[in-house]
């Protein structure tokens, strides 16, 4: 069963499908920039405020506000 | 009849990229030799140019700023548009661009490609660290990619210095050809985009503006309130909006809605072009940093990792630079007698010796410890260990409202709060940014430790306690954080009043780690140190100097001159030196306290009478006062002032027995010793907490474009130092 959860989350080691960047639209574009954007696959690597997250071989340390929230779908049984 | 080879002209190359995809090291490679290295005019963006040769053609090779995006909303970014476009007034409009790419992350580093694209400019693009892709397992195909580009891809790996001279020759032969839109590559922007450009174009030429190159036109209409449209059309302003928000209305209804379509549009083009192009392993491997990042950015293990490294880090430049800077002071103690042995005795003699190599000499002295921690920062930044620094001390700073960007800089301050504010610059948010610049000056800079190291040694007993410390080195390391144990709270206040706002998102990339690269490494030192030079044979030199005259005038020092011409008579005579040995002893003591008369009548005397009332509360005699007054500039003066003062000269160092033995002899008129600890501890809690540094205060002018704050960072911290003072002498007072 699929679910859409914030990105943070995410246990360690799961993957997600980011569905959807919302919040500060500077910030959207620049996370969009950076390649979090919707359609990405991003890997929990160590949650937590801020978390670590792996999207394909690049890692980022994000700490999400209310004016930027990333939504992702996982597969959960 | 042979044809005579045209001279070939110089060629301006731009070399732009994201951050972390070894720009730096490339630049290095290509170039050789040093870098120029200044600032835009009227910004403080960095500014790098380094000549080359690429076969018979003069190159000169800009650095751009490590950017993610060319849609500009910093100031790096301006800058780099503004270069590439040829707006920046001191630098030619570049001939060619060579668009850097980390091959193991095409998808992210084709963003940037495909907006210098828009730029119609000859491009050249270098996959770099393909070793590192072919390890990962990812795979590129070089000339199908460069087919579908319709540009020219180089292999480098510019560690090993390979692919160079192939990227030498293609900037060559590209900047031969003229730029073509390459019309087999597929467009970005639908048709409709475009038509709205062109549209946009021809308002604004009916405006009465010049021809505005398509790149802009582009912005303009993407960046929703952007940096462009205000600086861009002034005047007719109002107009520009209206057409913009009219065009955006007209995009959104054939879907393609600003600015979320830019994003979407850039990567649909980029999976076009990659497809077929790059093969990904089915699985990801783990890979090294994987396994470094489990133990450095553990939630514990970590910390105590990060601790530890920051320890080992100061405790080496304390004790590693020691050496260096006693070599240092000797040499410039040689360079004042071999100097002062030159000039003839009087005003001239005691301005060179006295005023510009004791003054600046002094400043000098901390050249290694500075470099030392410059060399130690840009290892850990270099290796890709700074980024995990700043996460890690994230959950921290978000007690105060700051974010882990913060921490960098604040930790550069340590070592100097200029280099530590500039070090700012990474931090996007304001609010941010400015209570960072404000609190930096309160980290405890090397200068510092010398007042600490001289009241400690004088008055502090040395006992040991706490099983083996020595109890001055244990309150002078209490002294050294005592900065930014008050930072905290002042941070924490500025972003409850001035600065109120949001906790900002923090994303930041963590780099892959890898082998620090040593010209880099040496080139950022290099150029931190040399600033630090500049500055002190400029600023400090000229204060050292006014600092000096108001020392020396208007008093008469003709009998002083005397004396030394006396004492030097004496002395030459090796054998009669020793009968007279007695007689020089006197007249150097005459000499002293004519010398400190002088000074007790000069203007800064005059002055520190004037001010006595004011200080008294804080347990200082008019001495300290005029000391403490004489190194607002630069906050080392003080001990080179009361070395002055207290009549021994100028070339007094901290640890020198004579100083310390004038100060614990130094008396009130009434006879009772002028220091006593509760003294000692407020001037150093003082010298701790005060902004007596002209060189920080001019940089966060620089920084904030505003005279406003370093006044404000002038009165806070001043206010605060004082405050400290009164506390801790009159509670000292009430101790003892």
């Amino acid at each position: 069963m699929s679910q859409i959860l914030p990105m943070q989350y995410l246990t360690p080691g799961e993957t997600g499908c980011v569905l959807d960047v919302d919040g500060d639209q500077n910030l959207v574009r620049r996370l969009g920039e950076m390649g979090l954007r919707a359609g990405v696959a991003v890997r929990m690597v160590q949650p937590g405020r801020p978390c670590i997250v792996a999207l394909d071989h690049q890692r980022f340390s994000f700490r999400g506000e209310d004016d930027a929230v990333v939504m992702v779908e996982v597969d959960r049984n | 009849m042979s044809t005579v080879a045209e001279p070939a002209s110089l060629l301006t190359v731009a070399l732009i990229g994201n951050p972390n995809t070894g720009k730096s090291t490339l630049f290095n490679a290509l170039s050789g030799s040093r870098a120029l290295t200044g600032n835009y005019p009227g910004v403080t963006v960095e500014k790098k140019i380094s000549r080359m040769t690429c076969g018979d053609r003069a190159v000169d090779l800009i650095d751009l700023p490590g950017t993610y995006s060319l849609a500009p909303r910093t100031l790096d970014e301006m800058v780099a548009v503004n270069v590439l476009l040829g707006k920046q007034s001191d630098v030619r409009a570049p001939d060619v661009v060579i668009c850097i790419v980390d091959a193991s992350n095409i998808e992210r580093n084709l963003y940037l490609v495909s907006q210098v694209l828009d730029m119609a400019l000859p491009t050249i693009v270098v996959l770099n660290m393909c070793d590192v892709a072919a390890a990962r397992g990812i795979q590129i195909d070089v000339p199908a990619l460069s087919k579908r580009l319709g540009l020219p891809v180089i292999k480098t790996e510019a560690h090993r210095k390979r692919g160079l001279d192939e990227l030498r020759s293609t900037i060559v032969s590209v900047a031969a050809v003229a730029p073509t839109h390459h019309l087999d590559r597929p467009p970005i922007f639908p048709a409709a985009f475009a038509a709205e450009c062109e549209q946009l174009g021809a308002m604004l030429t009916s405006l009465g503006k010049p021809q505005t190159p398509y790149f802009l036109l582009e912005r303009l209409l993407l960046d929703v309130g952007g940096y462009l449209e205000g600086h861009f059309v002034d005047g007719q302003a109002s107009q520009l909006t209206a057409h913009l928000v009219g065009a955006r209305e007209r995009l959104a209804a054939q879907g393609v809605k600003v600015p979320a379509a830019e994003a979407r549009l850039r990567y649909e083009w980029i999976r076009n072009i990659l497809e077929g192009v790059l093969t990904r392993p089915a699985s990801r491997p783990v890979t090294v940093s994987d396994k470094l990042d489990s133990f450095l950015t553990h939630r514990v293990a970590g910390l105590v990792v990060f601790a530890l490294l920051m320890l080992g880090m100061f405790q080496a430049i304390y004790t590693g630079a020691k050496p260096l800077m006693e070599l240092c002071d000797a040499g410039k103690d040689r360079v004042g007698n071999v100097v002062g042995g030159w000039l003839p005795a009087g005003m001239l003699n005691s301005l060179v010796v006295d005023g510009i190599i004791g003054g600046v000499g002094a400043v000098l002295v901390f050249l290694p410890q500075i470099t030392l921690l410059f060399l130690f920062m840009a290892i850990l930044e270099d290796c890709g260990y700074m980024a995990r620094a700043a996460f890690l001390v994230d959950r921290l700073m978000t007690r105060l409202g700051l974010s882990g960007k913060s921490f960098v800089p604040l930790m550069s301050s340590f070592a100097c709060a200029v280099p530590g504010i500039l070090a700012t610059r990474v931090i996007e948010n304001r609010r941010d940014r400015m209570t960072t610049i404000l609190v930096a000056p309160l980290m405890s800079c090397s200068a510092r430790q010398p007042v600490y190291v001289l009241m400690a040694t004088a008055f502090v007993p040395a006992t040991t306690v706490l099983g083996g410390w020595q109890l001055p080195t244990l309150v002078v390391f209490g002294m050294t954080f005592l900065g930014a144990l008050v930072a905290v709270p002042i941070a924490w206040l500025l972003k409850k009043t001035v600065f109120r706002g949001e906790t900002p998102p923090f994303v930041m990339e963590l780099p892959s780690y890898k082998w620090p690269s040593p010209g880099v490494i040496f080139n950022r030192v290099y150029e931190q140190a040399r600033e630090f030079v500049v500055r002190a044979g400029t600023l400090i030199m000229a204060t050292t100097v006014l600092i000096w005259g108001a020392g020396y005038f208007p008093g008469d020092h003709s009998r002083v001159d005397e004396l030394t011409a006396q004492i030097e008579a004496l002395q030459a005579d090796p054998t009669r030196a020793e009968e007279h040995a007695e007689e020089i002893d006197d007249l150097v003591s005459q000499q002293n306290q004519m010398r400190g008369q002088l000074l007790e009548e000069s203007y800064l005397g005059r002055f520190g009478h004037a001010i006595e009332p004011a200080v008294r509360p804080l347990g200082w005699d008019w001495r300290i006062g005029v000391g403490v007054m004489a190194s607002f500039p630069a906050r080392e003066v003080i001990v080179t002032t009361l070395g002055t003062i207290y009549s021994l000269g100028s070339s007094v160092e901290a640890d020198d027995r004579n100083l310390v033995s004038a100060v614990q002899a130094a008396r009130w008129p009434d006879g009772r010793p002028v220091y006593n600890v509760p003294v000692a501890v407020s001037i150093m809690v003082f010298f701790a907490l005060c902004a007596q540094c002209a060189s920080t205060l001019l940089v966060i002018r620089r920084e904030t474009n505003s005279w406003r704050w370093p006044v404000f960072t002038f009165c806070y911290m001043t206010a605060l130092a004082y405050l400290g003072a009164l506390l801790a002498y009159q509670i000292g007072r009430l101790w003892s």
